[in-house]
């Protein structure tokens, strides 16, 4: 029975647990569920089907030949295999996957850089109480007072003071 | 004291320094004809000393390699008491106006200054101590939004089990079918076997119990009269004897 039985990978269910996010887990529960189910299934059927005692069925069946031919016959059939249609359609999804990955990562690789930089600006920037109101507003663009929209002091709407 | 208050307001200007509001033009002026791309000093804590409330130690310092310590408080006495000998200062009753108000000022200074001066500062470290707040959590947010984000890629790298395990289930339950298929051809073929045994045996069965009716059926109606009442004769004869011998046996 060649073909058959590509080899099960075992797949460590709680190491899936840990990196499924808190908004997922309902699917990865039903997930578990159903492979679960799908094994029990599996390990309660035997592996091999019973042998027929075809010495016994020889010695009883007075039909001549009957038995000779279902012999022959039973040990000329082969089972077909059942055909495997999901298996490519996981693999395009797995692929897909893989690509969307790819490209949540760069994104998120870039975020990391842009948090990185301002935390960098944090870092680097001199002591409040050394700087003036110049360096407060570089290093802080939005505490800028637009003298040209607003002439007269306080140089920013009233309801904002 | 009175150059920190001066500091206070004089934060909100450009430059340091008490400079009043004509002056701002002045100084941007002044800033960019030199551009100078030197970092600008810090500012200072304190203002200048001074010692009694009004008179500079760099006035002290100027004179002592001269007069000693003594020196400046020599030519203040000096010249207060030639500009009142010789009436370059008058005294009248502004004089004792100038006094008395002097008076209260520095009465009110020595008593309320250090709060006022407390006040002040409080309020400059308010808005340093908010400002510091807002830096510290930002900072921690980027931090923590980093963290995050790794976190996001780790479990994005196991996204391979998943699909894992969907191969997985699709493989058993080819396997269970299969499985499932062998045992059914199995099966059918013991019933097919088993039903023609059964058949045989009820055959058998039937042919046997037909043929003991038969023959039960022919050995009665084989049964003469006369051969009746002979055996029936022959029983009581039987039976009279074994009837001697049991009495016999009894009586012994």
């Amino acid at each position: 029975m060649a073909g058959r039985r590509a080899a099960l990978k075992a797949i460590d269910w709680l190491a899936f647990a840990e990196r499924v996010p808190p908004n997922q887990r309902t699917m990865f529960n039903n997930l578990k569920t159903r492979s679960d189910a799908i094994s029990a299934k599996l390990t309660s059927l035997p592996e091999k089907a019973a042998a027929i005692d075809w010495v016994y069925y020889r010695s009883a069946v007075a039909k001549a030949g009957m038995v000779d031919e279902f012999e022959k016959k039973f040990s000329a059939l082969k089972v077909p295999e059942p055909v495997d249609t999901q298996t490519a359609l996981i693999n395009a999804q797995e692929a897909e996957a893989n690509k969307t990955a790819t490209a949540y990562i760069e994104a998120s690789k870039a975020r990391i850089a842009q948090y990185e930089k301002e935390l960098d600006k944090f870092r680097n920037m001199i002591p409040f109480d050394q700087m003036t109101i110049e360096d407060l507003n570089d290093t802080f663009p939005e505490t800028k007072l637009d003298k040209e929209k607003h002439p007269y002091w306080p140089h920013k709407p009233i309801a904002d003071l | 004291m009175l150059s920190r208050l001066v500091f206070v307001s004089g934060r909100a200007l450009k430059g340091s320094g008490p400079i009043g509001a004509g002056l701002v033009h002045a100084s941007r002026s002044l800033h960019t004809s030199s551009q100078s791309q030197a970092p600008v000093p810090a500012l200072p804590e304190k203002g200048g000393k001074v010692r009694h409330g009004i008179i500079p130690e760099e006035l002290f310092q100027l004179l002592y390699p001269k007069t000693g310590v003594t020196g400046p408080y020599m030519l203040g006495t000096g010249l207060l008491l030639y500009m009142l000998s010789k009436e370059i200062y008058v005294v009248n009753h502004e004089t004792f106006a100038a006094a008395s108000i002097i008076t209260v000022i520095i009465y009110s200074i020595k008593k309320f200054g250090p709060s006022v001066a407390a006040f002040a500062d409080k309020l400059n470290e308010d808005k340093v101590a908010k400002a510091q707040e807002v830096k510290d959590l930002a900072m921690t947010s980027l931090a923590q939004a980093i963290e995050d984000e790794k976190k996001e890629q780790w479990r994005v790298e196991g996204r391979s089990m998943l699909f894992d395990a969907k191969r997985n289930n699709v493989a058993m339950l080819l396997e269970t079918n299969y499985r499932e298929r062998l045992h059914m051809v199995t099966n059918e073929v013991k019933r097919r076997l088993d039903y023609q045994i059964a058949l045989q045996n009820l055959h058998r069965q039937m042919e046997q119990d037909h043929m003991v009716n038969w023959v039960e059926k022919s050995v009665i109606s084989s049964i003469t009269p006369q051969q009746e009442k002979e055996s029936i004769a022959k029983c009581i004869t039987d039976l009279k004897a074994l009837a001697k011998t049991t009495q016999a046996k009894a009586a012994v």
